[in-house]
């Protein structure tokens, strides 16, 4: 933990972040967001509908005022339901409506940079998450599922701006942008690739 | 303390969340998309080089508690159905003892167990199946190719299987070379059948005669 400490202090130097320490809020916040997510790629040919069934949440620990470490979860959940087609096998044809479904939860481990002072009106930043997702595949044909749960390798880069109810406030209106890249094959899925807007409050707690 | 519980209330929250946010594949589902009409059939037969065929003249009804051969009028409108086309895809209807090229056993399955082992036309072994002695070969077994993936579920299903009858002289067994699952809710729902049937051939554009 201690090394850790020594390493992020040492990248915050190289920032050329010398405001340490000057805590305007409490250092350990907690985040709430909506989200929806837009899938891409082999995972939007599998069930292109956007995700409004989603959000995302998080709690942080501020280093200084610049650079925050942290944990955070979300959920998002992709569906298409495809009319009934024949689908052509090896000796084998199945008729069926499909319904199309992928459920994902990603654990991730996050870091923050802001790019203005806590006293800012607005304060945008950058983030990259890196973690896990368990990944719940559920395809059905008419009423039969086919199933498998699997975890895989995400990375989330975000981009977002936090403001101020109110200077040195500290609850904080969110909105960021978020990219997804996960490790995640399986069928006809090659790959997951996501775009994902939030938006919700920040809270500083402790 | 306070932090604990905070942190414990989120994560109920959070699990909250998760069950409740996602869209229910089944509940807006309707009976027509529930059923699903699969095929398998052995792609290194020529099935223009059959001729005739001879359906069987009742239902094996197969369930893990009995056994029964019926003829409902469900069964009947159901094998009326199969042969209506068969009959427009060219092949011509005789009597077993007649020597066709293709025989017709239709089954309504329904299991209750909950094995999840199977093989391939697992429902040719349950007691109620027909016994090739029906179709004149007595104490000869079915085989079904083992490409033929069949999904394993408690329900109620249609089985059609189609067998050559025509190459059947050397190993002892009468080999499927088609097979039909209807499978989902309302299969054995007579108001059904036609759409049912017509799906399974209209998906096996191979299964035709050639004109004579």
């Amino acid at each position: 933990m201690k090394s850790i400490k020594v390493m992020i202090l040492i990248l915050a130097g190289t920032l050329g972040v010398h405001t340490a320490f000057a805590q305007s809020r409490p250092p350990v916040s907690f985040q709430l967001n909506y989200s929806i997510t837009q899938p891409f790629g082999s995972l939007s040919d599998y069930a292109e509908g956007t995700s409004f069934r989603g959000w995302n949440a998080g709690f942080q620990y501020s280093l200084n005022d610049r650079l925050s470490l942290g944990v955070k979860a979300g959920f998002a959940d992709f569906y298409e339901r495809v009319p009934r087609a024949v689908y052509p096998g090896k000796g084998e044809d199945i008729s069926a409506v499909q319904t199309r479904t992928l459920q994902t939860i990603p654990i991730l481990a996050a870091a923050q940079y802001n790019f203005a002072a806590p006293e800012a009106r607005v304060i945008p930043y950058a983030g990259l998450g890196i973690g896990v997702a368990s990944m719940s595949y559920e395809k059905y044909w008419g009423e039969f599922v086919e199933k498998r749960n699997k975890w895989a390798f995400q990375v989330s880069p975000e981009l977002g701006v936090n403001v101020p109810f109110g200077k040195y406030s500290p609850v904080m209106f969110n909105a960021n942008v978020q990219y997804n890249y996960a490790a995640y094959k399986f069928q006809e899925i090659s790959n997951f690739n996501t775009l994902q807007a939030n938006i919700g409050l920040k809270f500083h707690i402790q | 303390m306070k932090r604990t519980g905070l942190l414990l209330s989120m994560i109920a929250v959070g699990a909250l969340l998760i069950s409740s946010c996602r869209k229910d594949p089944l509940n807006d589902m309707t009976a027509e998309e529930s059923r699903i009409y699969v095929t398998n059939y052995d792609e290194q037969v020529d099935f223009s080089s059959y001729k005739t065929f001879s359906i069987v003249d009742s239902v094996a009804v197969i369930s893990n508690r009995d056994a029964t051969k019926e003829l409902t009028q469900y069964d009947a409108k159901l094998l009326a159905s199969i042969k209506a086309n068969l009959t427009a895809n060219g092949y011509a209807e005789v009597d077993r003892n007649a020597d066709p090229d293709l025989a017709v056993n239709v089954s309504r399955i329904n299991t209750t167990s909950t094995s999840i082992g199977y093989a391939p036309g697992y429902w040719s072994g349950w007691p109620g199946y027909w016994d090739p002695g029906y179709w004149g070969y007595p104490g000869w077994n079915y085989y079904f190719p083992p490409y033929y993936s069949v999904f394993q579920y408690n329900e109620k299903s249609v089985a059609i299987d189609m067998l050559d009858l025509k190459t059947a002289k050397d190993d002892n067994q009468l080999t499927a070379v088609w097979n039909a699952m209807l499978r989902g809710t309302g299969v054995w729902n007579s108001d059904n059948i036609d759409t049912m049937v017509k799906a399974v051939f209209d998906q096996s554009a191979y299964l035709k005669t050639s004109a004579n």
